[in-house]
């Protein structure tokens, strides 16, 4: 189903592909008192949840501060209204203002149609959290979308991607299905590609017991963004590493953190610390995947079910700090085309990787165009949380979202001449903008950080 | 009615206030912050950090003025009449209008007139402050769409409150003494025999007084709680994050360069070995 009632939907997991993630879904007619049920365990255990629910005063900041606003223009993705669908029937069952007032203070029954109208908007919803940034209580509305698409994902309902992503988690360690043989033949070829291209001879061990660094790619290096692996694998026999790729876990991303922070986002949490502990490993080094870095850096204290006995580092931290302190030497004036970039939301607001992935970027171009606002004040690609969606009516919704970026890109002016590069340092964000950049014609190649760093690598 | 109101209302409003505020914040602190979700705009290295960030947005509205300079306006300058006439009310009933004598040089005399003068300027302001908000509420499509009545319905009862209360200071046939007031109050809250009754036989005082004790007894349950919640939100948002140290173990970057790892040839000892 792509539409219901005139709402975009994202194609949705049938029941065996919902039995496979370990939910049964719950039949229609009881959806409603579930969706209830679960709500009330929600908002008892979660008091980020319980603040976004209670304290909004519906100033309307986050209207003009919202790219899934701005580009759809839809009232219902004003972040205070997206979360009010939720917040109508909470007032209504769990408010004695909703109790009394009712409509008065905009209490709604529950119903299926509300379930519906959930699915629809939680999923436009790119869970950037700059409504909660510029929001002046400090509300943070992702814990909303993240709190309807969990309860949606108990009843049953989540998007084939997300749920055939967990599945493929479970099965083989990454998201995209690669099996080990695979990963080794494309780490080969990219080897091979490495020494055509750049003469530079580097390997990708995989699988190296008591290596001292555990990198953890991205699965769509492996297949999307080849440079991005390519750089890392430059960069670690630049500086002579002693490491390593774990076979069980070539991914960076976590897509639980997306739809279902129980079972599926625990689970790759528990694998990457076996594959640390098998691998008898001494820090954990993370790949380019904004939401995964949030995943990993954020959630692996609070999900873990033992002590975390590793540090886990960002690969921009490593690079910027090894640029910092003089380690490395990148040559700018290898790439001369102009250069901007575009902060991944989770970096710069979750995860504090601003200055870090600004170290590095400056250090390795030449013409480097800084894009406005950024940091934190960046605006989303408009394919957060995952929502790269291909049927035609929620593909035609990404280019909406990204229409922000899309004018925030032209404003740098760095596409005049059709050789720009956008520098996206997020698998999500690269996901969404290379179709998007075509679609808005922005004149510009989309890149990773850790690619433009490994081809300014000054090797002599 | 008198009795009613000045009497017996004002020990059930502060009873409910109190009860009511109480069981909202145990609503909150029942749930508990399970991940760590701080804000990284940028990272709050401190508590010092800590306390002028949430300090900065809960008295001057550091995000509003930011990102809507319009709203930061009408807002911050509402928020800031309100405080000045709540604390007008204390110590203008309190200290009969004489605050300002305590610093050296100020008469009494001199004292009352800032008072009703500062008093009469934040009335004012107030209103009109609060009326704007109304305004924008009612225009911006935006803010429209978001809004339920009850959102409405609290400005036009602040305005209410407000006018009513301007009133009494601006028309001087309706104006009301400080002294009778203390008098009252200190009476009822000592729980001494009730004077000052009379007030109440101004509609202005009596209006005034029970609108003000009705929004205290409807406060915990509505959206006024962002008094609290504001602070309640940030505290989940605005912690103290400290980075683990960058630096990866057994690197050293001279030597490897010097070995001219991943140069295939000519690059020196290891790859020259393999020659050519």
């Amino acid at each position: 189903m792509a539409e219901y009632k005139g709402m975009a939907q994202p194609s949705r997991a049938g029941e065996k592909d919902m039995r496979k993630i370990h939910i049964e879904p719950i039949p229609d007619e009881q959806k409603p008192e579930k969706a209830l049920e679960y709500l009330d365990y929600y908002r008892k255990k979660f008091r980020s949840f319980v603040m976004a629910m209670e304290s909004c005063t519906k100033c309307g900041l986050c209207a003009e501060n919202c790219h899934t606003y701005l580009g759809t223009r839809d009232p219902n993705n004003i972040p205070t209204n997206r979360a009010e669908l939720i917040r109508k029937i909470y007032r209504r069952y769990f408010t004695l203002e909703g109790r009394w007032f009712g409509n008065l203070v905009g209490a709604e029954d529950i119903s299926l149609d509300v379930i519906e109208q959930w699915y629809s908007y939680f999923w436009q919803c790119s869970e950037c959290r700059r409504c909660a940034h510029v929001c002046p209580f400090g509300i943070d509305t992702c814990e909303v979308t993240m709190a309807g698409r969990q309860i949606l994902h108990w009843l049953g309902i989540t998007p084939k991607l997300h749920a055939d992503v967990g599945a493929a988690m479970e099965r083989v360690g990454n998201h995209t299905g690669l099996p080990k043989p695979g990963i080794i033949d494309t780490l080969e070829f990219m080897a091979e590609e490495c020494m055509d291209e750049f003469g530079i001879e580097i390997e990708y061990p995989v699988d190296k017991p008591d290596a001292d660094i555990m990198y953890v790619p991205s699965s769509a290096d492996f297949l999307l963004n080849p440079y991005t692996l390519m750089g890392a694998g430059m960069f670690f026999k630049y500086i002579g590493a002693n490491w390593t790729i774990p076979s069980t876990v070539t991914e960076a991303g976590n897509f639980g953190l997306l739809f279902d922070q129980r079972y599926t986002q625990r689970h790759n949490v528990m694998r990457l610390l076996n594959a640390a502990q098998d691998l008898n490993v001494k820090k954990i080094v993370w790949g380019e995947c904004g939401h995964g870095w949030r995943a990993a850096k954020m959630y692996v204290p609070s999900l873990a079910d033992r002590p975390v006995r590793w540090d886990i580092t960002h690969i921009h931290d490593e690079i910027a700090h090894l640029i910092r302190t003089k380690q490395i030497k990148l040559d700018p004036s290898k790439i001369t085309r102009p250069v901007t970039l575009h902060d991944p939301c989770n970096y710069v607001r979750a995860c504090g990787l601003n200055d870090n992935m600004r170290t590095c970027i400056k250090a390795a171009v030449s013409n480097y165009v800084e894009m406005s606002p950024n940091g934190a004040d960046n605006f989303c690609c408009g394919g957060g949380s995952g929502i790269l969606f291909d049927d035609k009516q929620m593909y035609q919704k990404r280019i909406e979202l990204s229409w922000k970026k899309a004018e925030q890109v032209r404003a740098t002016g760095i596409g005049k001449n059709g050789d720009g590069i956008l520098c996206a340092p997020c698998s999500i964000c690269k996901a969404q903008l290379y179709p998007m950049v075509e679609e808005h014609e922005l004149g510009v190649e989309v890149k990773g950080l850790i690619d433009l760093v490994g081809m300014a690598l000054d090797w002599k | 009615m008198k009795l009613l109101i000045g009497q017996i209302l004002p020990f059930i409003t502060i009873t409910i206030f109190v009860l009511g505020v109480f069981y909202r914040l145990g609503r909150w602190v029942g749930a508990r912050i399970v991940h760590n979700i701080t804000l990284s705009d940028p990272w709050l290295k401190s508590g010092g950090e800590v306390a002028v960030k949430i300090g900065t947005e809960a008295f001057l509205f550091r995000s509003l003025f930011k990102f809507d300079k319009a709203l930061w306006a009408g807002a911050f300058i509402m928020h800031f009449a309100l405080l000045n006439v709540l604390g007008g009310h204390i110590v203008g009933f309190g200290l009969l209008g004489e605050q300002f004598a305590y610093i050296p040089g100020i008469t009494a005399e001199m004292s009352k007139d800032a008072s009703n003068l500062l008093g009469t300027v934040f009335g004012i302001v107030l209103f009109v402050s609060i009326a704007y908000l109304l305004i924008r509420r009612l225009t911006i499509k935006e803010v429209k769409s978001i809004g339920n009545s009850s959102d409405v319905i609290w400005l036009v009862y602040l305005l209410l409150i407000v006018g009513v209360g301007n009133i009494m200071r601006l028309f001087h046939q309706f104006h009301i003494e400080y002294e009778p007031v203390r008098d009252y109050i200190v009476a009822l809250f000592t729980l001494q025999p009730v004077v000052g009754m009379e007030l109440l036989e101004s509609p202005f005082f009596l209006i005034h007084f029970l609108l003000v004790q009705i929004l205290l007894i409807v406060f915990p349950f509505s959206k006024l709680m962002h008094l609290f919640g504001m602070f309640a939100e940030r505290w989940i948002v605005n912690r103290v994050y400290h980075d683990p140290a960058p630096g990866m173990p057994n690197i050293d970057v001279p030597a490897a360069r010097k070995a001219g790892l991943g140069l295939p040839s000519g690059g020196g000892g290891e790859s020259a070995s393999e020659g050519v």
